[in-house]
């Protein structure tokens, strides 16, 4: 007798083809894109056999034949085209303007835009970073699909653990501008261990520290069976390479006697220079540097590596308090940390690597390409999303890397969900009213960990109305805030008594609207109109067809939880959303996906928490 | 239909405050690895949802039930003891007094010529007292009888105190990573 296949839940039975997927590293300086193929995870490379894609986008003039160059060919008109060539698009998404200015005074750009939403003046109109990010998203994309034939899924793109709500909220608008399918926003770190867990096959505590161009990251990992469990997470989302070459342009300018502002374009040939000097004392005592001054001059200096290292020093023991955090949010001595693992280029400056050592007493690994290792283990989450590896033991338990909270009295901050707390997560808290007859409550939605609404990143306000009129103290109001597994937030308030509800996606006070991406999307395509309808009536009939086959899968799989009316049902529904998914209109097949969700709610459900009877029923602790 | 679950009957473990650790921690990866949102990242939107419920409420047991705070008031209030919310009135005075005493105590290291030091030294006094109401507590708790639940619920309130006593030492170290 033949046995009977039983599959994991939520995979499909029946055998299907590859799914094509890939893993972008979207980094400060350079960009990435990988896939698995074959069972083996590699970066694809462009037609030059280049993998690493320089981020920098420069926009020329719309009448020529590349309006919008990406990469090299960006990078190669950076000193001499600085104002409309965009580098470090990371280091300005999802931030406001006064920040932008505060920590880099002297980009070569010229800002507008409003204080929520930053723009950069360039020769075809004003660029916003999310836009910058999709442009490099969009030709990773198209380069993949070259290399591998076919139409992608979807991606994981990886962002900094640090990254916050509104960074972590743009970054998945440029993928959506960019028409990529989001299937994860992976924490850089995690996706390192990944690649590097799966590879050695290491059990434990292993720290991963990350150090790029433009972002800083401490993750501190328990590797067990295939989990990755992230105990806590740490660092700086505006720390990375770009400052070590900012201390040294500041060095420079003062040694050349040089007075500020000065043009873009010294100011990018600085930028370059610091950048390769800094390079070159990772091999050597010391580098030369020569300038091409605005008065024609040629001004040149030799830096050595003790120059170098006293004017990083306070931004590496940066670097270490976030460990010794990390370490403790996560309770664990620093002898329990098996593997030290180095990733991000920045983590190639010999000060770096001996000051890491010191600390965690352990020689730190960098055998592994610290540039690719992120794009790797994306790539091996997005083919195990992808529903590739349906026996895949691979779990990743990541967490919220900063806390969150809401504004009470006297501008203190209440926190709600606190770092480090393993997302998805889903946490109420009850607040009342302060006056007698208070009709209405703000909502303040904050992340960080200081005390004060004023130290703290302001993520979304609004309010909560129709509060029925009591005495101070009696209304009963309850705030959830819901965090997703891409680590976005959700709130919701609820005014119990009277069941008043107000809710909001927080992405408002920062970054775009749906409104304004639908529109940058239509300006993106040449026949706006007939382009955008197809394109929309494309994704809802790849929609209609995956959601039909994971629910007959379903079916396959777990008839015994319907009767046989319910299956006639939700057979009827299939069969008609697959007759409306032939047709030509987008919105008739949403409406009939939604109808079919609806049907199988109940399905759902049931074969969840079979899953999860399931899960326990009749293992002895031995055997877990 | 099945009934709605308590934390422990989830993690398929018997009604107790003495938790064995490991079992938990395993038994979590196994339930996550059941209905993780990344096990149903290509299923439907519908899935998808419930997915993201489900692992959180999970997530949520677990970190109760590891907890040994959060783990003892859950206990209790399946056991039918409900806590009285912060601001009712402490009768304990003496306990009271002493609470006074270690928050000045802990004002003093803030000020004190070896901070490092000082604040070893405060963190160790405050884990004895802690451990020495913990102890009690526990003891009660598995004791279960109505009078056992509420002197229990009593040590829970006064080991909350030591709590917020343990955040504020956190933020004088936190202090001391800053320079």
């Amino acid at each position: 007798m033949a046995l009977l296949q039983i599959a994991e839940p939520g995979q499909s039975t029946v055998p299907h083809e590859h799914r094509l997927a890939a893993g972008i590293d979207l980094g400060t300086t350079n960009s990435l894109i990988a896939s698995v193929q074959s069972g083996k995870p590699n970066t694809i490379a462009d037609q030059q056999g280049r993998d690493i894609l320089p981020s920098i986008v420069s926009y020329q003039d719309s009448s020529s034949e590349q309006a919008i160059l990406v990469g090299d060919e960006a990078k190669a008109l950076s000193v001499s085209d600085a104002k409309n060539t965009i580098t470090s698009a990371k280091r300005l998404i999802g931030r406001s303007l006064s920040d932008i200015q505060s920590k880099y005074p002297s980009l070569p750009y010229q800002f507008c835009g409003d204080e929520n939403h930053p723009e950069i003046v360039t020769r075809q109109g004003n660029i916003n970073p999310v836009q910058v990010s999709a442009e490099i998203l969009k030709t990773l994309n198209q380069r993949a699909e070259q290399a591998l034939g076919g139409e992608l899924t979807g991606v994981v793109v990886t962002v900094p653990a640090h990254f916050d709500d509104a960074q972590r909220q743009s970054t998945k608008d440029a993928a959506k501008l960019a028409g990529v399918n989001v299937l994860r926003l992976l924490n850089e770190p995690t996706a390192a261990a990944v690649a590097y867990g799966l590879d050695s096959g290491q059990e434990g505590v292993i720290a991963i520290f990350d150090l790029g161009g433009g972002t800083f990251d401490i993750s501190v990992l328990r590797l067990n069976k295939g989990v990755f469990e992230v105990l806590a997470t740490g660092g700086d989302s505006a720390l990375g390479g770009d400052d070590f070459d900012v201390a040294l342009v500041d060095y420079l300018v003062e040694q050349a006697a040089l007075t500020r502002p000065l043009s873009p374009s010294l100011e990018r040939q600085l930028m370059q220079q610091a950048c390769l000097a800094k390079e070159s004392l990772t091999y050597q005592d010391t580098a030369e540097v020569s300038l091409a001054l605005d008065n024609a001059q040629t001004w040149s200096t030799s830096l050595t590596t003790a120059t170098l290292n006293e004017l990083i020093a306070s931004l590496v023991k940066k670097t270490l308090r976030a460990c010794r955090r990390s370490l403790k949010d996560a309770s664990i001595n620093i002898e329990e940390v098996i593997e030290v693992v180095m990733v991000g280029g920045s983590t190639r400056v010999p000060l770096v690597r001996a000051e890491v050592e010191k600390f965690f007493n352990k020689k730190p690994l960098t055998s592994i390409d610290p540039d690719k290792v992120v794009a790797i283990g994306a790539a091996i989450q997005a083919d195990i999303l992808a529903g590739n590896k349906p026996e895949s033991d691979v779990l990743l338990l990541d967490v919220t890397p900063l806390s969150l909270g809401l504004e009470t009295m006297g501008g203190l901050v209440e926190k709600v969900i606190p770092r480090n707390t393993t997302i998805p997560v889903a946490k109420a808290q009850e607040f009342t009213t302060f006056k007698d007859g208070q009709t209405a409550m703000a909502v303040h939605v904050l992340q960080g960990e200081r005390e004060l609404v004023d130290d703290c990143r302001s993520l979304a306000r609004f309010e909560l109305r129709g509060i029925p009129a009591m005495t101070a103290g009696a209304a009963h109001i309850r705030v959830t805030f819901k965090v997703d597994a891409d680590g976005l937030l959700s709130v919701t308030a609820m005014e119990k008594s009277s069941g008043v509800e107000s809710s909001i996606e927080v992405k408002p006070s920062f970054g775009l609207d749906d409104g304004k991406i639908a529109q940058m999307l239509k300006d993106s395509m040449n026949n706006a109109k007939a382009d955008i309808d197809a394109r929309m009536l494309k994704e809802q009939q790849v929609e209609a067809a995956r959601v039909i086959e994971s629910i007959q899968a379903a079916i396959v799989q777990d008839k015994h939880l319907l009767d046989a009316n319910e299956v006639a049902n939700i057979e009827q529904v299939i069969k008609s959303l697959a007759d409306i998914s032939q047709g030509e209109s987008a919105n008739e097949i949403e409406t009939a996906i939604e109808k079919l969700d609806q049907a199988t709610a109940i399905f759902a459900e049931r074969r969840m928490d079979s899953s999860i009877n399931k899960a326990l029923s009749g293992q002895s602790v031995e055997k877990l | 239909m099945r009934a709605i679950l308590d934390y422990f009957q989830l993690f398929n473990i018997e009604q107790s405050f003495n938790v064995e650790l490991s079992y938990l921690s395993q038994a979590y990866q196994t339930l996550q690895k059941s209905v993780h949102p990344d096990r149903f990242a290509h299923a439907s939107s519908q899935e998808q949802l419930l997915a993201v419920q489900k692992s959180a409420e999970i997530n949520d047991a677990y970190q109760t039930l590891k907890e040994p705070i959060k783990r003892a008031e859950y206990l209790l209030n399946l056991r039918g003891v409900e806590m009285p919310n912060e601001q009712h009135s402490f009768s304990d005075t003496s306990f009271l007094m002493r609470q006074m005493e270690l928050r000045e105590m802990l004002d003093d290291v803030k000020t004190s010529n070896d901070v490092d030091a000082a604040l070893a030294e405060a963190q160790r006094e405050l884990s004895i007292e802690h451990q020495q109401h913990f102890d009690l507590m526990s003891a009660q708790i598995n004791e279960n009888s109505a009078a056992s639940n509420a002197l229990a619920c009593d040590n829970l309130r006064k080991l909350k105190f030591y709590q917020k006593l343990n955040i504020e030492i956190e933020r004088i170290e936190d202090s001391l990573f800053d320079d």
